[in-house]
């Protein structure tokens, strides 16, 4: 009874309800119908449009390989490594290398570059001492260069990365073992897979747990592309839809290759790393196509964990989830036995991080950022896969940071109140190119980038200002004129008494010019700039590159002004082009993302003095190695290189700085503190040492002493500067500029001494000998 | 410049068609030294297109490798072809020499050399400065690429970097007064169209005096 009133009251119910059924469910219908609608238009939207955001990429200078070019066995072979090049025991293919004693052969990989392209060949470098003697080939070329490191990106907000690949470019075994893995009817079903699904839930209630998941590699990407990560069911409903509508539109290679670039493959510090192109180059530094079998399983391994599978962090566990996918290829028969055996014996194979591909340059990114913002647009840079090639030197980089915290190690005292800082600047000493630029003590560390950014009193390196407006004027001043050097009261502002002193409290009187710059006396410099004029001598650091708004006070002259170590270089820059400024660059060129050419950085020069001049300065810079301030560089550097630089060392010693150069490299070092106490170190003691380091190791090429136009070379006495003569006791060989130099002196008879008796006969023999041929 | 492309568009040619290397870095076993044609060609006068690779001399040009202390030192030679001294239309030097310190330029020097005259040639312009950047970059100091830097800008348009080039090239030519010429007649054009007469003249004079 109570059973059949169920029934009826159920019967009666359904009645009443059924009706209300069916017109909800037509309304779900529609909804669902809208849904699908909206869903197909959103899916279409976001497929057929630009699909990802990439961000510009950097690139480091390529290297450049020809007979005569310095560069030494073991720098071509890191930079070789840092590019992910293998070593076989013989190269026969882009990406491989193999080394023969001092002979490496290197099968380059091709590269667009703005001017063309590289393509791919065989070169046989050899090396001897620092050098490449020559370079061998097929057809004997005449230069080769490798591809250019890859040295970060320009992110946007979120931080996502990603090299993007086409189907195309995909190892062999990527897509099998991918399928094989992730989605086994991937080629047969329509975006969702009723088997997988079984497949899996079989798979879970044998296991007792989740195991294996049921979505499909369209499921996959379309969670990923179009979705929140949120698990709900609502979620699973849409994400199954979007999969169906994704396969009604697209093909399966379309899917396949958004999959390759979207999946992600884990994280770089704060940036993303996505899709397969990028992950080969994270883990292997290698391009993706060049990955083996075990490559590429080790990557489809981790699609299910990026962070649980890090090879990295986890190599164990990495592994035996990479020898699991072989085996699962090989059980599939996509591998045969022997190819899984093989593949399974290699070790993981991935790069070492820290390795220059690895390593972040935060202090030369942060430069070429602000040099590209002045002429893009923050979104163009972080979506449109920029190329940007710039001039930066990832081995010389490496020595400079190497100088910079090695002797700031050194020279950090235990019981100082704040760390030391330093900072160094790199560049090509004709063409103004920024090759290295260091930011702080820890070069890694994203911050503060005193390179560019930290101001500070320059010292006496404001001093070559001060000689150079006085060599301009060749009818008053020559290297050899005779300046004092003696106590000086100066009104340095009004009601302020000002007496510099010398760093040795002494004062040295009359002494030659270029002297006075080498030993950087401050009396005889303040001196000769207050004869000159101190809105003259700020008028030359303007036009020797740096723009500034000194007061022109005297203490100008002992460089109470500011600098960064950046605009120091700018300054210098001038005098080691022999007097064209040249604007400091860091980018060479611009490509699209296709590799069309978008725009160029022309070099630029102008001229702001007279090569005479400038020559005569750098041969006072010279002597400052050589015999002044400092000469302690060539404890380390090979006495043969001629350089030329000067010191700087402020007030209570809280900065010192370096700046010098050879032919081909320009380098500024700075050491202070940023809470601006005192470090104890003078320009010698300190920034010159970080500078030095850096030269030692970087085999520069040393300044060629020929005079040139305009410049002739006369013999004066060392001490007075008066005309002189070879044959005079105390008589050296100085440059004048041309119609200045004076007049030879008289000859003096040559004193015999009795070791010059000796050498006296020879040469009568040789005069007699000169007489009877 | 006008006038002279054409010139310049027949060598590029011809270099392209007897170099035959199909693109990426002309391997030029087979370039002319740069330097004679730009210097010595009066502007406007059509160079006779030299006869075939099949004359060429044994000549050989002296890698000058700076060694560490500034000096230099020959380590290796390439063959290059010598015909135009005096043979096929080119004026020969002043000197008479059959080779000129002018021209002694080094394997991938004088072969982005060429690079860069062939793509001015297609008028490629932007590639052509590259090239020669990138040329300066392993020789620094070599005016004849500084020379063919300040043509390349004055086509481009750029008279005022087109004269700086020219007078940086200068800096570095002391004793190659040939190529003083060169570059001070470059300043010369590059002054004129900048509208500067005077000193366009002033500069012709120059020329004159160093040739």
């Amino acid at each position: 009874m109570a059973k059949k009133r169920a029934g009826v009251r159920k019967k009666g119910l359904w009645h009443g309800w059924s009706g209300l059924f069916i017109k909800l469910g037509l309304v779900g219908l529609v909804l669902l119908a809208g849904l699908t609608i909206y869903l197909d238009a959103v899916v279409q939207e976001k497929f057929t449009g630009k699909r990802w955001a990439v961000p510009a990429k950097v690139f480091a200078r390529p290297l450049e390989l020809f007979a005569g070019q310095k560069l030494s066995r073991d720098d071509f072979l890191t930079e070789l490594s840092a590019l992910g090049y293998r070593k076989t025991t013989a190269a026969r293919q882009p990406g491989q290398i193999s080394v023969n004693g001092n002979r490496v052969d290197v099968y380059t990989r091709g590269f667009q570059f703005f001017e063309g392209t590289e393509r791919a060949q065989l070169l046989r470098v050899a090396f001897q001492g620092d050098q490449v003697v020559s370079l061998g080939g097929t057809d004997s070329p005449v230069m080769g260069r490798l591809e250019p490191l890859l040295i970060g990106g320009i992110y946007p907000a979120h931080n996502e990365d990603r090299i993007l690949i086409r189907l195309e470019q995909t190892p062999p075994f990527l897509v099998e073992a991918l399928v094989a893995v992730e989605d086994r009817d991937y080629f047969q079903h329509f975006g969702i897979s009723p088997r997988g699904i079984a497949r899996a839930m079989y798979a879970n209630v044998r296991a007792g747990g989740v195991v294996q998941g049921g979505s499909t590699l369209t499921q996959q990407l379309v969670k990923n592309f179009y979705l929140t990560s949120d698990r709900s069911l609502v979620r699973k409903g849409t994400e199954a839809i979007m999969a169906v509508l994704l396969e009604a539109h697209f093909s399966k290679e379309e899917i396949l290759e958004a999959y390759l670039n979207e999946v992600f493959l884990g994280q770089d510090g704060r940036r993303a790393v996505h899709g397969f192109g990028l992950a080969s180059q994270y883990y292997f530094a290698q391009p993706l196509h060049e990955l083996q079998l075990h490559q590429v399983a080790l990557l489809v391994g981790m699609v299910k964990g990026p962070s649980l599978f890090n090879p990295r962090r986890h190599p164990e566990r990495a592994k035996a989830r990479r020898d699991l996918v072989i085996g699962m290829l090989a059980e599939q028969g996509m591998v045969s036995e022997a190819q899984a055996e093989k593949a399974v014996a290699m070790p993981l194979d991935v790069s070492a991080r820290g390795s220059m591909a690895d390593t972040s340059y935060p202090a030369f990114m942060d430069l070429v950022k602000r040099q590209l913002r002045e002429d893009y647009r923050d979104e163009d840079l972080t979506s449109e896969g920029l190329r940007i090639f710039t001039s930066f030197d990832p081995l010389l980089q490496k020595k400079a940071e190497q100088a910079v915290q090695g002797t700031v190690k050194r020279l950090t005292r235990a019981d100082a109140p704040s760390p030391l800082e330093s900072a160094m600047v790199v560049t090509s000493a004709q063409g103004g190119e920024v090759l290295a630029l260091v930011g702080g003590a820890n070069p890694r560390f994203q911050g503060f980038n005193r390179a560019l950014d930290a101001s500070r009193p320059i010292g006496s390196l404001v001093k070559p200002a001060i000689y150079l407006t006085a060599l301009e004027r060749p009818q008053e001043y020559a290297l050899t004129t005779l300046v004092e050097d003696a106590p000086i009261a100066l009104q340095a502002e009004p009601g302020q008494t000002w007496t510099p002193q010398n760093y040795d409290r002494e004062s040295h009187g009359w002494v030659p010019l270029h002297q006075a710059l080498s030993r950087s006396y401050n009396q005889a410099a303040v001196r000769l700039g207050v004869d000159l004029g101190v809105p003259s001598v700020l008028d030359t650091v303007r036009r020797m590159g740096v723009d500034h708004d000194w007061p022109a006070f005297p203490s100008m002259l002992l460089g109470s002004g500011s600098m960064t170590p950046m605009q120091v270089t700018d300054m210098y820059q001038t005098l080691a082009t022999g007097g064209f400024n040249t604007p400091l660059r860091a980018i060479r060129n611009v490509l699209t993302t296709e590799g069309d050419p978008l725009r160029r950085y022309p070099f630029e020069v102008q001229q702001r003095f007279d090569p005479a001049s400038i020559y005569l300065l750098q041969q006072a810079m010279t002597r400052v190695m050589t015999e002044g301030t400092g000469r302690s560089a060539y404890n380390k550097i090979n006495s043969n290189v001629r350089l030329a630089g000067k010191t700087g060392t402020t007030n209570d010693l809280r900065d010192s700085w370096f700046a010098g150069f050879s032919d081909d490299l320009l380098a500024v070092a700075w050491i202070g503190r940023d809470d601006n106490s005192n470090t104890g170190l003078t320009g010698a003691s300190g920034a010159l040492q970080v500078w030095s380091e850096f030269m030692a190791q970087a085999h520069p090429r040393g300044l060629s002493s020929a005079p040139v136009q305009g410049v002739v070379m006369a013999w004066v006495d060392a001490e007075t500067g008066m005309g002189s003569d070879p044959s005079c006791e105390g008589s050296i060989q100085m440059p004048f500029r041309a119609g200045y130099q004076p007049l030879p002196g008289p000859g003096c008879n040559p004193v015999l001494s009795e070791e010059g008796l000796k050498d006296g006969a020879n040469r009568v023999m040789d005069t007699i000998r000169g007489w009877l041929q | 410049m006008q006038m002279r492309l054409p010139g310049l568009l027949a060598i590029a040619v011809f270099l392209a068609g007897c170099a035959g290397t199909g693109g990426s870095v002309p391997v030029v076993d087979s370039g002319r030294p740069v330097s004679n044609e730009d210097i010595t060609y009066a502007p406007g006068a059509a160079p006779q297109a030299p006869p075939q690779a099949a004359q060429r001399t044994d000549g050989a040009v002296v890698v000058m490798v700076p060694d560490e202390a500034g000096g230099s030192q020959p380590i290796q030679s390439y063959p290059v072809d010598v015909q135009s001294q005096g043979s096929g239309g080119f004026s020969a030097p002043s000197s008479g020499s059959s080779l000129q310190q002018d021209e002694q330029l080094d394997g991938p020097v004088l072969a982005l050399l060429t690079a860069a005259r062939d793509q001015e040639g297609r008028g490629d312009l932007g590639g052509a400065s590259s090239s020669l950047e990138r040329a300066m970059r392993i020789a620094p100091r070599e005016p004849q690429v500084f020379y063919r830097l300040a043509q390349v800008r004055l086509a481009q348009g750029d008279a005022a970097q087109a004269e700086q080039m020219a007078q940086r090239g200068l800096s570095y030519a002391a004793g190659r007064p040939t190529l003083q010429a060169g570059l001070w007649e470059l300043i010369a054009r590059a002054r004129e169209q900048q509208g500067n007469a005077a000193g366009a003249a002033e500069a012709r004079q120059k020329a004159r005096v160093t040739s």
